[in-house]
C-alpha cells in the first residue's frame, strides 16, 4: 500500500467515520441510549469487527448498572 | 483474524475502562481487580454470543426505530429527524454494519417506556424477540371481550324460559354448557387474533356515515320494543322509517333489525285485543309470555349497548365501535333466534284468527308436529303447553263430571239445542231419555284437536255423554258426584300415554254403571223379554186365550169396540195363562187399545197390543224401535188371526161332516173335498209360515241379542245397536222389509204385499166355505123338511130338530140320508146357489194356488238362507210349481 494513497484515504476514512459516529450519536440521544462520543466509537468498532450487537447491548447495560451499583456504594460508604 | 480479535480485546479493554468508573481514594489493587474482572466478563458474553441472532436489514432495525420512537412520543417531530439521520447514514460507504449498529442503539434505548397501547398491531411486525411475543401475552387479556357466554346466555334463555328443550346454539348442542363455554373459550382464543386484524382491516376501511353506528346501536332498544327513536321513527303501524343518508349495507342491517320490532309491534296489538273464546284468550296469554322473554332480550342488549358504548373512545376510528364488542351486525345475530320466534307466532296469530277451539289447538300442533325445523317445533310445543290449558278444563270436566263448561263452543263436544238442556230438569214429562241420549250432544268431527285421534275422542264424547245421562236421564247424580270426586285428575297437555290410560279407565267406570243401572234400576234385559213374549206373540198360551176371547167382539165393526171391553178381555187372558206369574212392573205396561179406525173396518184390523216403556229405557226400544214392534205385531196377529178363522172352520167342517154335510149329491161331495184340500193346503201355509217366524227369526235373532248384550264391557252405544240389529233381522228376515223400489216404481210384489194378498184370500175362502156350509145346511134342512112332509103325510110325526147344530141333529144326519135322495129333485130354487158358491172357491183356491207358487218362486231366489229355507219348508213335497215373478209378466 503506497503511504501517501494512504494517508490520504485514512484522512477521508477518518472524515466518514466521524460523520458516521455523529449520526449515530444524534441517533443514540433520539433513542436516549445514554452513550457518549468515545464508547459509541468504541462499541461501533467493536461491532464493525463482528461482535453480536444483542450481546454487546446486554453488556454495555450490564457495565453501567455495574458502574452505577459502585458509585452508590461509595458514596454510602464515605458517608 | 488474530488482528481482529486483538482489535476486538483491545476494543473491550477500552470499552471497560470507559464504562468503569474511577473511585477516589481505591485502592489501586482493587481497581485493577475490578477492572480485570469487568473485562473477563464481557470477553466471556461476547465469546458466547458469536453470529446475529436476527437476520441482517438495514430497513428492519430502522423500521423497528422508527416505530418506537411514533411510539414514545406524541410528535412525529423525532421519527422525521430519524429518518434525515437514517438516510444520511445510508449515503456513508464506511461502516459495514449499520443495521447491527442500529438495532445495538435500539436495543439500548430507553427501558423506562410503558408496554405499548392495546391496539398496535404486531401482525405487521414479524419481529421474534421476547420483547415483542411478551407484548402479545399481555395484549391478550386486555382485548375487548366480545361474544362471550356471558352474554350469549341471555340469547338461548330469552326464547326458552323453561329450559324445555336446549337448542344446539353453536356446534354440538349435546355437549355440557360448561364443556362448551371451555370449547368456546378456548376457540375464541385462537380467533382473537384473527378479529383483531379484522378489526384493523374495518378500521382501514371504514367510511363515517350519518348518522354514525352509535347514534343507531342507541336507539335499537327502543325499535326492538316497538317505539319511535329519532333515528329511527315508526310511521305508521307497520312502517318502520330508516334514515335515507345510510349506505345501502346498513340499511339491510336496519332492515333485518326492523323485521322483529315490526313483529313484536303486531304481536302486541294482537295481544292486546280481546280473544272471542278461552283458548284465544290463553294462546294470546301464552305469546304474551314469550313476548315478555323477547323484552327481557331487548333489556340484555340494551345493558350490552350501554356498556359499550360507555367504554367508547372517541378518538378510535369507527368511533372506536370496532372495539367495544357491539355493533349493528352483532345485534342482528342476536335477535335472530328471537325473530324466528316472532315470526312464528306472528303467524300463529293470523292463522288463529279464522281458527276456533280445536281447530286452533291442531293449528298448532301441526307446527310442533310436523314442521322439519326442529325449533320450531319446540317453541310450538311451549305455546301448545299453554294453549291447551283451558281445553284441558274442559275435557277434565267433561270426563270426570259429564258437564259441558263451553261458554265459546270451543269443545268438540257441543250441544244441539239449548232449550233442551233448559227443560231438561223436568224432562221426563217430554219422555225425551232418548233425545238426551242421541241428540243432546253431538261430536264435531272439525274441532276435534290433532292431539287426540278420532278414536279417542269418540270414547271422551261417550263418556261425557253417558255420564250426563247417568245425571240426567237416569237420576243418579249422587254417584256421578262421588265419581267425579274420587277420579278428577288434572289433565295436561304433554303426557299422551297417560291420559289414554286415564280416559280409558274412565270410560270404563262410566260404562259399567250405565249398564248396571240400566239392568238393575230400570229392568231394562225383562222389558226386551216382556216384549219379544207379549208383542211378539211369544206367550202362546196367552196370545190363544186373548184370541179367543176377543174373537166374537173384534168380528164386530171396528167403530163398535170399546176400551173397557179390550182390558178386560186382555186382564182374562193375563190372568187365564202364565203370564200372571209375571212382575207386575212388566204386567202393568201391558195395554190393548184400537189403532186409528179408518171406514169398514172391522175390530180385527184396528186391535193392537202395547208395551209402555218410559224414560231411560227408551234410549234402547226407541220410538222407531216401537213402530217395528207394533209392525211385527201387527202382521203376526193377522196371520194368528187367520190361522184362528181357518181352523175354526175346518172344526166345523169336520164336525158338519159327520152330521148335515152328509149327502148323496155327487157334485157336491166332490166340492167339499176339493174344498178341505184347499183349506188343508191353507193351514199348512200358515202353520209354516208362523213356525219360520216364531223360530227361524224371532228365536235366533233373539239369541244373538242375547249374546251381544251379555257380552264384556258392552256399552249402551253397542245395547243400542243390538237391538236395532235384532228388529232390523225380525223385520226383514219376518217378510215385512220395507217397499223395495225397483226402477223408480214401487214394487208391488215385497213380501209383505204378496202375503197380505194371499191371507185376504185365505179370509175369503174362508168365507167362501162358510158360504157352502150355510148352503149345506139349508139344503140340509130343506131336506129334511121334504123328508118330515113326507112323513107328516104318513104318519103326522112332529119333528123338533130345526137347529142344525145340535148333537141331536148331527146323530139324526146319517139316519135320515138314505131318505134325502127325493129332495134332489124337489129344491128347484135352492141348487142356483151351489154352482155360485163352488165356482168362487174354485176360482180362490186356484188364485191362492198361483200366489203360492209366485211367492214361492220369490223365496227360492231370497239371498238369505232362512228366507229360502221358508220356501223349502212350504213345498217339501213340490206341489207346487214356483214361479219366477219375470216369467209371469213375459207370460203376460
Amino acid at each position: 500500500m503506497p503511504d501517501g494513497e494512504s494517508k490520504q484515504d485514512k484522512q477521508a476514512t477518518q472524515a466518514q467515520a466521524r460523520q458516521v459516529i455523529d449520526v449515530f450519536h444524534e441517533i443514540s440521544t433520539l433513542l436516549n441510549a445514554d452513550l457518549d462520543r468515545q464508547t459509541l466509537s468504541i462499541c461501533i468498532s467493536l461491532i464493525e469487527n463482528g461482535v453480536n450487537p444483542e450481546a454487546l447491548a446486554s453488556v454495555v447495560r450490564e457495565l453501567k448498572r455495574e458502574g452505577d451499583e459502585t458509585i452508590k456504594v461509595h458514596e454510602s460508604r464515605s458517608q | 483474524m488474530s488482528s481482529r480479535s486483538q482489535r476486538v480485546s483491545s476494543g473491550i479493554d477500552s470499552l471497560v475502562r470507559r464504562l468503569l468508573v474511577d473511585i477516589p481514594g481505591e485502592d489501586p489493587a482493587d481497581a485493577e481487580e475490578r477492572e480485570h474482572n469487568a473485562r473477563d466478563f464481557v470477553r466471556e458474553v461476547l465469546g458466547h454470543s458469536k453470529g446475529p441472532a436476527v437476520v441482517a436489514d438495514v430497513n428492519q432495525a430502522s423500521d423497528l426505530i422508527k416505530k418506537r420512537l411514533i411510539q414514545t412520543n406524541p410528535s412525529p417531530e423525532k421519527a422525521l429527524r430519524f429518518t434525515n439521520l437514517y438516510s444520511r447514514l445510508l449515503s456513508i460507504p464506511v461502516i459495514t454494519q449499520k443495521w447491527a449498529v442500529l438495532y445495538f442503539l435500539y436495543q439500548l434505548s430507553d427501558q423506562q417506556q410503558k408496554s405499548p397501547p392495546v391496539l398496535t398491531s404486531p401482525f405487521k411486525s414479524p419481529v421474534k424477540t421476547g420483547r415483542a411475543s411478551r407484548n402479545m401475552e399481555s395484549f391478550i387479556p386486555q382485548s375487548p371481550d366480545y361474544g362471550s357466554s356471558r352474554e350469549e346466555k341471555p340469547m338461548v334463555e330469552a326464547f326458552a324460559p323453561d329450559g324445555v328443550k336446549r337448542l344446539p346454539m353453536r356446534e354440538g348442542g349435546q355437549r355440557d354448557r360448561r364443556e362448551e363455554d371451555r370449547a368456546f373459550v378456548k376457540s375464541a382464543a385462537i380467533q382473537r387474533e384473527g378479529v383483531a386484524r379484522k378489526t384493523a382491516l374495518l378500521a382501514e376501511n371504514y367510511v363515517e356515515i350519518d348518522p354514525p353506528e352509535t347514534a343507531l346501536l342507541r336507539d335499537l332498544p327502543f325499535t326492538l320494543q316497538g317505539l319511535s327513536s329519532t333515528h329511527l321513527p315508526f310511521s305508521s303501524d307497520a312502517t318502520l322509517k330508516l334514515p335515507p343518508t345510510l349506505p345501502i349495507p346498513i340499511i339491510s342491517i336496519l332492515h333485518t333489525l326492523a323485521e322483529p320490532s315490526l313483529l313484536y309491534h303486531g304481536l302486541s296489538s294482537f295481544i292486546q285485543s280481546p280473544g272471542s273464546g278461552l283458548l284465544e284468550q290463553s294462546l294470546r296469554a301464552a305469546i304474551g309470555g314469550e313476548l315478555r322473554s323477547y323484552l327481557g332480550l331487548v333489556a340484555t342488549l340494551e345493558g350490552q349497548i350501554r356498556l359499550a358504548l360507555a367504554s367508547l373512545d372517541e378518538k378510535e376510528p369507527r368511533g372506536g365501535i370496532g372495539k367495544a364488542g357491539v355493533t349493528l351486525k352483532r345485534c342482528v345475530v342476536w335477535t335472530r333466534e328471537a325473530t324466528m320466534g316472532l315470526r312464528l307466532m306472528s303467524l300463529i296469530s293470523e292463522e288463529s284468527k279464522s281458527k276456533k277451539g280445536g281447530q286452533l289447538i291442531s293449528l298448532i300442533h301441526g307446527f310442533s308436529s310436523s314442521h322439519g325445523d326442529p325449533m320450531v317445533g319446540a317453541f310450538a310445543e311451549r305455546l301448545l303447553v299453554h294453549v291447551t290449558r283451558p281445553f284441558y278444563d274442559m275435557l277434565r270436566q267433561w270426563i270426570y263430571d259429564g258437564e259441558l263448561s263451553d261458554p265459546y263452543h270451543e269443545f268438540f263436544v257441543s250441544e244441539q239445542d239449548p232449550n233442551a238442556i233448559h227443560d231438561n230438569q223436568d224432562g221426563r214429562n217430554r219422555g225425551g231419555a232418548s233425545s238426551v241420549w242421541e241428540d243432546k250432544y253431538k261430536l264435531n268431527e272439525d274441532m276435534v284437536p290433532s292431539i287426540i285421534t278420532q278414536d279417542f275422542a269418540q270414547k271422551v264424547f261417550l263418556i261425557g255423554k253417558s255420564l250426563n245421562f247417568i245425571r240426567y236421564g237416569c237420576g243418579d247424580s249422587q254417584w256421578v258426584e262421588e265419581y267425579s270426586k274420587a277420579a278428577s285428575k288434572e289433565l295436561r297437555y304433554g303426557d299422551t300415554a297417560t291420559l289414554e290410560t286415564w280416559i280409558d279407565e274412565a270410560y270404563k267406570t262410566t260404562m259399567a254403571r250405565l249398564i248396571h243401572l240400566m239392568a238393575e234400576k230400570f229392568h231394562l234385559f225383562e222389558h226386551l223379554k216382556a216384549l219379544k213374549n207379549y208383542i211378539l206373540l211369544g206367550q202362546g198360551d196367552f196370545i190363544a186365550l186373548l184370541m179367543e176371547s176377543l174373537s166374537s167382539n173384534l168380528d164386530r165393526p171396528a167403530g163398535a169396540q170399546y176400551r173397557h171391553t179390550l182390558t178386560a178381555q186382555l186382564e182374562h187372558a193375563i190372568r187365564g195363562s202364565n203370564a200372571q206369574y209375571d212382575s207386575p212392573e212388566v204386567l202393568r205396561r201391558l195395554d190393548a187399545r184400537m189403532l186409528q179406525l179408518s171406514h169398514g173396518d172391522i175390530g180385527w184390523d184396528c186391535f193392537t197390543l202395547e208395551y209402555k216403556i218410559d224414560a231411560p229405557v227408551d234410549v234402547v226400544v226407541t220410538e222407531w224401535g216401537n213402530r217395528q214392534y207394533l209392525k211385527v205385531f201387527n202382521f203376526l196377529w193377522r196371520i194368528k188371526r187367520v190361522e184362528f178363522a181357518l181352523t175354526s172352520t175346518w172344526r166345523k167342517c169336520m164336525t158338519g161332516a159327520r152330521g148335515v154335510l152328509q149327502g148323496e149329491d155327487e157334485n157336491v161331495s166332490q166340492a167339499w173335498k176339493l174344498t178341505r184340500g184347499v183349506l188343508a193346503e191353507m193351514i199348512h201355509f200358515i202353520g209354516q209360515l208362523q213356525y219360520y217366524i216364531l223360530f227361524e227369526v224371532i228365536e235366533s235373532s233373539w239369541d244373538e241379542l242375547q249374546t251381544s248384550i251379555h257380552k264384556d264391557g258392552c256399552t249402551l252405544d253397542d245395547l243400542i245397536k243390538a237391538h236395532t240389529k235384532y228388529l232390523n233381522a225380525i223385520t226383514h228376515k219376518g217378510l215385512l222389509g220395507a217397499k223395495k223400489k225397483i226402477r223408480g216404481e214401487i214394487d208391488d210384489n215385497t213380501f209383505m204385499v204378496q202375503l197380505g194378498e194371499i191371507l185376504r184370500l185365505m179370509l175369503s175362502y174362508r168365507d167362501a166355505v162358510d158360504g157352502l156350509y150355510s148352503w149345506a145346511v139349508s139344503d140340509f134342512t130343506r131336506r129334511q123338511g121334504a123328508d118330515v112332509r113326507n112323513e107328516t103325510q104318513g104318519r103326522r110325526e112332529d119333528d123338533d130338530g130345526l137347529l142344525i147344530n145340535t148333537p141331536a141333529t148331527t146323530r139324526r144326519g146319517p139316519r135320515h140320508l138314505p131318505d134325502s135322495t127325493p129332495a134332489t129333485i124337489a129344491g128347484d130354487s135352492i141348487p142356483d146357489e151351489f154352482p155360485v158358491l163352488q165356482e168362487r172357491l174354485q176360482a180362490l183356491g186356484a188364485h191362492f194356488k198361483s200366489r203360492v207358487c209366485l211367492l214361492l218362486g220369490d223365496l227360492q231366489y231370497q239371498p238369505d238362507v232362512d228366507m229360502r229355507f221358508l220356501g223349502v219348508v212350504m213345498n217339501f213335497n213340490d206341489v207346487y210349481q214356483p214361479v219366477r215373478k219375470k216369467l209371469k209378466t213375459t207370460g203376460k
